[in-house]
């Protein structure tokens, strides 16, 4: 069991926004988190890469929680935000060299994977460019790398899929399916319903703070069964109820 | 649309009254009054030794003309969302470029007004010129500056290609015959070029506006770097949000470098150092702090005032420095990177004992060089030794922890 959230709630003020949140994620599993613009996506992110501290429950990561050792949890993710961030001081060269620093990672190993990563995604011409002059899918390219630098337990990615060109979203699916295979987990949140019903092991279904439903796409399809076949209908109709 | 024009003038309007109120605080007023008085001490003192005939004089006038022609900017309030909000209302933003140029005139004519006025004295006692002959100088001023504003507004318009009507050349160029001519020949003359001149803009302006778009991505450039000129101004004087420090990639200081090595706790002296060197908010004010501590040491004798001063400027670096460790918090991985806070706050300290070590000790160098005493240098360099140590190695840190707690 990698990632375990327990009967979290929390939110950035007094008022919570998840309400006794409860999921996991397995070594080696790829758990899609799914929900409206507003229903806890982001909320539940920041709260699992330690950002937020939760008003109640419980977030372990293999064992550790961040109030044991906020060091050896930390080391555990890493994380890919849905804008992306940079310093507007470094270089992506100097970018690459400070994720291996805070990570502690061997130099050369890394620069080795960091080499191959570039590669990937077309950034190795530009090693001595500022943020300043990337575009914005770039940018999110150099937050792949960086990620993908660090050979972390937990992979926390929040909407990846918009802003990448389908070559760069075809690269970033074949190295989760490789991070997977060597046991790493990884969490993601989008909208891209078709992508996710293809590559996500589990999904868990966000509404107004709550889990709604849980489980793999046939669990799902057998929990709802007048909704639909695809992750979209199931999605879809579990909208509908909170509508009607 | 000229309503839109009018709400936006107003909120500038205040905006601007709020900060020009900060820029003339009473000691800034008390200063400026000096410094005009003596001004105006000076300039009757040449008047007064002046005589007709000089092969210069007309040149001044003609420059000083020239310079004061060019102040005055077309200020059209356009801001970025402009190009999406009002791309269909297009034609209408004539009215609105219309009107921004008539408040534009106000600044830009009264600056005009003032030099004129100013150079009278001039142009009676060094050229020799009659009261008519100045009004009509003036009126031609007034007129070519009418022209070039009503440039400004025919080129917020796609013209043909990238030529643009109000390109420094032709703005120069006009200026420098109109006023040649004015000087040297009559000003009559000028007053009927810039006439010709400005009718023609018009006309033309006329005639083409309803078929051009509007190059709405230009203008909206040339009004943010016209209000970050004004930020840039208030800035000198107050803290302006507006104003964000640009990055400077700065090769030539890479060697600063050399000596962190990449290690895990190394990590936060890696970053703060490029962003110290690379970023110009925090080293122009450590650079700018030095340079005023060094020039004033230079003039100041004494036994004890030189080590005073020093001491305050170094506090003076130290304490404008504190903010630079919350630079990076809006970065998450500040947040997320696997580094004990303790770390940071470490490689901080580290750099804030660099900084203030070396402004310590060129100050210290002026010191000695100006004062040429034993007593002084050695008094100075004990008192700045136990400032920075105790500013750097105990203040900052003690300061940034409450910092910290306060924030989790």
């Amino acid at each position: 069991m990698a990632l375990e959230v327990s009967h979290v709630v929390g939110g950035y003020s007094q008022i919570p926004v998840l309400k006794d949140i409860s999921f996991d994620v397995r070594d080696g599993e790829l758990v899609g988190l799914i929900g409206l613009n507003g229903a806890g996506k982001s909320t539940t992110i920041n709260h699992v890469i330690g950002l937020l501290t939760p008003h109640k429950g419980t977030i372990t990561l293999n064992g550790v929680t961040i109030d044991q050792d906020s060091q050896a949890y930390k080391q555990q993710i890493a994380y890919i935000p849905e804008t992306p961030v940079l310093y507007q001081e470094l270089t992506l060269r100097e970018h690459l060299e400070m994720t291996m620093m805070a990570y502690d990672l061997d130099q050369e190993q890394a620069w080795k994977t960091a080499h191959e990563l570039l590669k990937i995604f077309r950034l190795d011409n530009k090693l001595d460019w500022f943020p300043a002059n990337f575009s914005k899918g770039m940018k999110q390219k150099v937050m792949i790398v960086c990620a993908f630098l660090t050979q972390a337990k937990l992979y926390i990615i929040d909407e990846p899929f918009l802003g990448l060109d389908p070559l760069a979203v075809n690269d970033l699916l074949n190295l989760i399916e490789q991070r997977k295979k060597t046991g790493a987990s990884i969490l993601m949140s989008t909208h891209v319903l078709d992508t996710a019903q293809r590559y996500c092991d589990r999904f868990v279904l966000l509404h107004d703070g709550q889990v709604k439903t849980e489980g793999t796409l046939s669990e799902l399809q057998a929990a709802l069964p007048e909704a639909g076949e695809s992750l979209n209908d199931i999605y879809l109709s579990m909208t509908k109820v909170d509508r009607a | 649309m000229t309503d839109l024009f009018k709400s936006r003038l107003q909120r500038h309007l205040r905006e601007m009254a709020k900060y020009l109120r900060l820029v003339f605080n009473d000691f800034f007023v008390f200063a400026l009054m000096f410094l005009l008085g003596g001004l105006g001490y000076g300039y009757s003192n040449v008047l007064k030794q002046l005589k007709m005939g000089l092969w210069w004089a007309p040149v001044i006038v003609v420059l000083v003309l020239l310079v004061t022609l060019q102040v005055g900017r077309f200020a059209t309030l356009i801001e970025d969302a402009d190009r999406v909000f009002l791309l269909p209302k297009e034609r209408a933003m004539h009215a609105y470029l219309v009107a921004a140029r008539r408040y534009s005139q106000g600044l830009a004519q009264t600056t005009q007004v003032i030099v004129v006025f100013l150079l009278a004295p001039f142009l009676r006692v060094a050229l020799g010129w009659s009261v008519p002959q100045i009004v009509g100088l003036l009126v031609a001023q007034v007129i070519l500056k009418d022209t070039l504003l009503r440039l400004d507004l025919a080129s917020a318009y796609q013209v043909t290609g990238q030529r643009r009507m109000n390109e420094w050349p032709i703005k120069w160029g006009l200026g420098l015959v109109a006023l040649a001519i004015g000087v040297w020949l009559t000003p009559y003359a000028a007053i009927v070029l810039a006439v010709l001149a400005d009718g023609a803009v018009a006309v033309w302006l006329q005639r083409h506006w309803q078929q051009q778009q509007i190059r709405w991505r230009e203008q909206i450039k040339i009004e943010d770097n016209r209000m970050l000129g004004i930020y840039r101004f208030f800035d000198l004087f107050t803290e302006v949000p507006m104003v964000e420090g640009t990055i400077k990639r700065r090769h030539y200081l890479d060697w600063l470098f050399k000596s962190i090595k990449p290690t895990h706790r190394q990590t936060y002296t890696y970053l703060f150092s490029r962003g110290m060197v690379r970023g110009t908010d925090f080293s122009g004010l450590v650079v700018r702090l030095t340079v005023i501590g060094m020039l004033l040491l230079y003039f100041v004798r004494g036994e004890w005032l030189p080590v005073l001063l020093a001491a305050l400027f170094i506090y003076l670096i130290g304490f404008q420095l504190l903010p630079f460790f919350q630079q990076y918090d809006d970065v998450v991985f500040t947040h997320i990177y696997p580094i004990a806070p303790e770390l940071r706050l470490k490689s901080f300290e580290h750099l804030v004992t660099l900084i203030l070590g070396v402004a310590a000790l060129l100050m210290w160098i002026i010191i000695v060089v100006a004062n040429l005493s034993v007593t002084t240098a050695g008094i100075a360099l004990v008192v700045e030794l136990i400032e920075v140590w105790y500013l750097a190695r105990v203040y900052t840190p003690r300061r940034l922890a409450r910092a910290m707690k306060n924030k989790a």
